[in-house]
């Protein structure tokens, strides 16, 4: 691979499950071998980075993210030479390898904390957070409101209260104690010397507690942030840490520091907005949580996303838009879970390919690294009759035959029911169909990719909104280093017409990024673009 | 189909912009610099409050206001919701300002409003009046609720009024249309309304715009043509309307002249109509209904008595066209009485303005000259109102208004006698 400290800024990252991948054994569930073999997959879609969901040894009990060895492979997904293997092998076809760190907690079947709980005396005793009384930290929230009643959970062992702000099965670790905070570094080390690119930090908001606080985004947590990645710059400066904080964005600004904490956030309140917009056909949403972004270090980048393996959040929006984004996108209760909505984006989306390709069209072209959740791409459905979020998590499909190309195995034997209902249905929806047309969503995705690479503008340049008339139609000009790119997305299902201000890119002629046609060159008047229903257009700005 | 003639292309650019819409509120201005700003403010307020999941404009079409009206429209906002609300709104929220063309006057005003409710295919539309001391947000849910979600085509405003407030609409214009329509809509002139957008369109599609519009009271034609052509109509509950000070008297005549006039004017339109229906419906009422103290009109029962004895002498030979014998002898005998009791019994008043209405039917005298003879009649009437009821508590006023109305409902074959006699007979 080539050194690129700022690689992270370019790249198109595709989330992935391990486990849902692709099935070589025939256990009926992924590993890495079978991710290894689809590579070529991922480097044909134009991906340059795959970000692994936990694949370490758990329980299982929140699907790898209760771990019980940092260091491990789960077996299930093979070993750590073929974890070695499928990283060379994505290394080599320059696509950069993104996998999990869960800072915040542990399985409770984690050495540390069995050891933990069997004693009050015993040496790793201090590594996890106990109290005498439920009462300490009240004004944390809860987090998994479905299923948590409180943030403390009784323990029969050592006849305490231990700390979680997840899943009573995950106990938080103890930051507070440097021991803790060394022995997470060295299970980082261990990781990037094997050549890993980035880490994801899972809930790092919740590191940290203190009595009259929230419990999150505290100035202790930030402390354990920039000693981690004091220790990563010393280390390993290609490296790249991405925060999980869902928070408002003036609260996550602060897990990029001064450059000194994380490479890259997500973007948690630009989401739900991008669904909202489209929604109610008018670009309020996202022009005022984009005017609420404050401004970050050059070095560091958001990370933008449609959707993920979690349920579509909706922390971080007001009651009026929860109820909203519940009413619009949630008829079905079942859809419902914690704080958000369980569906993947086709099925939000009512199958509309045009506003799938809008909404692709905005997360390629708005300020921040894309992140593409497996499956997308070709607009798999979802199943929410499945349990907690394993409905959008279920098998990738990749033919129309046996289990949808995904195993061998028999029917029965799949980790996950594959979705197979006539709308998205494996039979309808795969990647072979897909392949095999030039008109495919998968074939459209791969264009929008390739022309999103083709130049920075998208990954570094500014972004300066326009304001047309038109509520419905969204535009912002992009530039970097001299190049400039117009982005203009018609959000409404109906037909619109917008007059721009872009006297200030007077004599400039637009090119039609897509199909590479000019358009008449700006001039004093307001330029006027008609846009067909969910269409957008990506002009580069060029002085001919 | 809208007309669209006389809506600028400016206007036209900015409607296109907003695009198809809900609610439409529209609040016609002409010199308003000193009221314009809380209206604007209580509508964005109300339209985040009650419908931020709506699609919803304000517009203003202006007569040409030179004391910056327009401008104090544009940016009149309120700069931070959190305090008046629990959130931001969900859309943007649109502000349209155009001057119209044409005549400035309300005519002309709700005409463009009703074009661009037709353009923008709004399902709701409100109107409020400008100068309205005592708006709230809560104004703009009142009037629109029935129409956008309750299925009601026409949202008339029930006001709790100072007292001695409103007399002209509640002592001549309710009653009438109550015995002639039969409903009982307690405020027919009313600058605050809703209406849907069916009626908006229905009422734009009327002849009545290519008409001399200056002299015609459009309120009170909307009231009756939406009885007239069988739309629903609701009130609703506004709270208190405090109006910049109004005073007694003044532009009365040109008052009587407009509003009373469109009455008479509403009844030869409709003449095939409110022969045929007797008695009255209470009108469904939305809103919870509630008494505030307000400072009572301070009114001067003498000027307003001195005023109609020293201009009544004149127009006797007037009234003489106008009134039958009999009636014309009531009113002479009434005048005679002295100050302290003074009164102008409710049958002489019904059958006074029954027989101006008929004789304003057969064009007895000048149209206009004929409603200027009905102003000291009305003093008259106002000052008997004011002298029987000075010590008496608003709330008797609710039961004596329904003993009008009930009068004017029991007189309206007299009416219908008089309006069908030949011109000229039985004076």
């Amino acid at each position: 691979m080539q050194s690129d400290p700022l690689w992270y800024k370019d790249a198109v990252i595709y989330e992935l499950h391990v486990r849902a991948f692709y099935d070589s054994d025939g256990d009926g569930a992924g590993e890495f071998k079978g991710l290894t073999y689809k590579l070529d997959y991922l480097k044909d879609l134009g991906v340059s980075a795959v970000w692994l969901l936990p694949f370490y040894p758990s329980p299982w009990r929140d699907d790898g993210y209760d771990i019980s060895d940092y260091t491990g492979v789960h077996p299930a997904y093979g070993t750590i030479d073929d974890f070695k293997s499928f990283l060379d092998e994505a290394h080599r076809r320059d696509i950069r390898v993104v996998t999990e760190l869960v800072l915040n907690h542990t399985s409770d079947q984690h050495p540390w904390f069995q050891q933990a709980r069997s004693s009050r005396d015993n040496p790793r005793r201090d590594w996890y957070v106990w109290s005498e009384s439920p009462d300490r930290y009240k004004d944390a929230r809860i987090i998994f409101t479905d299923t948590e009643q409180s943030n403390w959970a009784w323990d029969m062992s050592s006849k305490s209260y231990y700390w979680h702000r997840f899943f009573s099965h995950q106990p938080d670790l103890n930051y507070d104690n440097p021991a803790v905070r060394e022995e997470m570094w060295n299970v980082m080390r261990f990781w990037l010397e094997m050549g890993v690119d980035g880490l994801r930090l899972d809930a790092v908001p919740y590191l940290v507690e203190r009595d009259g606080t929230s419990c999150e985004n505290l100035p202790e947590t930030h402390d354990v942030l920039k000693f981690l990645r004091h220790r990563l710059d010393e280390n390993f400066p290609d490296k790249m840490f991405l925060a999980e904080a869902n928070q408002w964005p003036q609260d996550v600004r602060a897990y990029f520091g001064s450059a000194d904490e994380c490479h890259m956030a997500f973007h948690f309140p630009l989401m739900p907005r991008m669904f909202m917009a489209i929604k109610l056909e008018d670009r309020k949403p996202l022009v005022d949580v984009l005017q609420r972004t404050p401004a970050i270090p050059p070095a560091c980048q958001w990370g933008i996303f449609l959707r993920n393996h979690d349920e579509l959040t909706l922390e971080m929006v007001t009651m009026d838009e929860r109820d909203y984004m519940y009413d619009e996108f949630a008829k079905d209760a079942r859809a419902k879970l914690n704080i958000g909505i369980r569906r993947r984006l086709a099925p939000l989306m009512e199958s509309d390919r045009r506003r799938i390709e809008l909404l692709n069209g905005l997360l390629m072209s708005l300020p921040g690294t894309p992140i593409i959740y497996y499956g997308d791409e070709i607009g798999m459905g979802d199943n929410i009759y499945l349990g907690d979020r394993n409905g959008v998590r279920t098998p990738m499909q990749w033919n129309g035959g046996w289990n949808a190309g995904f195993s061998g195995a028999d029917p029965e034997r799949l980790y996950s029911a594959l979705i197979s209902n006539p709308l998205y249905g494996y039979q309808v929806v795969n990647v072979e169909s897909q392949r095999r047309s030039e008109h495919s969503l998968l074939s459209w995705m791969k264009q929008l990719i390739r022309v999103r690479k083709s130049t920075r503008v998208f990954s570094r340049g500014t972004m300066e909104m326009l304001h047309p008339l038109n509520h419905r139609v969204l535009a912002y000009v992009r530039e970097f280093e001299g190049e400039k790119i117009l982005i203009v997305s018609n959000l409404s299902s109906q037909a619109q017409a917008a007059e721009l201000d872009l006297r200030r890119w007077k004599g400039t002629v637009p090119i039609e990024m897509f199909g590479g046609s000019p358009f008449p060159r700006i001039g004093d008047l307001p330029y006027l673009l008609t846009l067909g229903p969910y269409h957008f257009y990506w002009f580069r700005l060029r002085q001919l | 189909m809208a007309e669209t003639a006389q809506l600028s292309d400016e206007f036209i650019r900015q409607l296109s912009a907003v695009g198809e819409v809900d609610v439409l509120v529209g609040i016609p201005t002409f010199n308003n610099k000193d009221t314009i700003e809380r209206v604007v403010r209580a509508v964005q307020i109300g339209l985040t409050k009650y419908f931020h999941r709506d699609r919803c404009v304000l517009i203003n079409p202006d007569g040409g206001s030179t004391d910056g009206t327009p401008d104090i429209f544009k940016n009149a906002s309120v700069s931070d919701f959190e305090i008046m609300l629990t959130s931001n709104p969900l859309r943007t929220f649109h502000r349209v300002s155009a001057p119209y063309h044409g005549i400035p006057g309300k005519e002309t005003a709700l005409r463009t409003l009703f074009v661009a409710a037709d353009l923008l295919r709004a399902k709701a539309c409100a109107i409020l009046s400008p100068t309205s001391l005592s708006v709230t947000p809560e104004w703009v849910e009142s009037l629109v609720r029935p129409a956008y979600r309750e299925n009601f085509d026409f949202v008339t405003p029930l006001y709790q009024r100072q007292k001695f407030d409103g007399l002209l609409v509640k002592g001549l214009l309710s009653p009438v249309v109550r015995a002639a329509y039969g409903a009982r809509v307690r405020e027919p002139v009313a600058s605050d309304l809703g209406l849907s957008g069916k009626l908006a369109r229905h009422l734009l599609d009327k002849k009545i715009w290519d008409e001399d519009m200056t002299t015609f009271g459009l309120e009170i034609w909307m009231t009756t043509t939406a009885i007239v052509d069988g739309f629903k109509i609701a009130e609703s509950f506004l709270g208190p309307r405090i109006q910049p000070t109004p005073q007694f008297g003044q532009d009365l005549p040109g008052t009587i002249r407009q509003v009373v006039g469109a009455l008479f004017k509403c009844l030869e339109m409709h003449e095939s109509y409110w022969p045929a229906h007797t008695g009255s419906q209470a009108l469904p009422t939305f809103g919870f209904q509630y008494d505030v103290a307000l400072e009572p009109l301070k009114l001067s029962t003498k000027s307003i008595l001195d005023n109609f004895r020293s201009n009544i002498d004149q127009l006797v030979p007037v009234l003489e066209s106008i009134l039958t014998p009999a009636t014309l002898a009531d009113v002479q005998k009434m005048i005679a009485l002295p100050d302290r009791q003074f009164r102008c019994p409710d049958e002489l008043w019904v059958k006074t303005i029954y027989e101006f209405a008929a004789a304003y039917h057969h064009s007895a005298i000048n149209r206009d000259h004929l409603l200027q003879a009905l102003t000291p009649l009305y003093r008259a009437r106002v000052s008997s109102f004011i002298l029987e009821n000075a010590k008496a508590p608003v709330s008797r006023f609710d039961q004596r208004f329904e003993e009008l109305g009930q009068e004017f409902e029991r007189q309206k074959s007299y009416l219908i006698d008089r309006w069908n006699a030949k011109a000229g007979g039985d004076r």
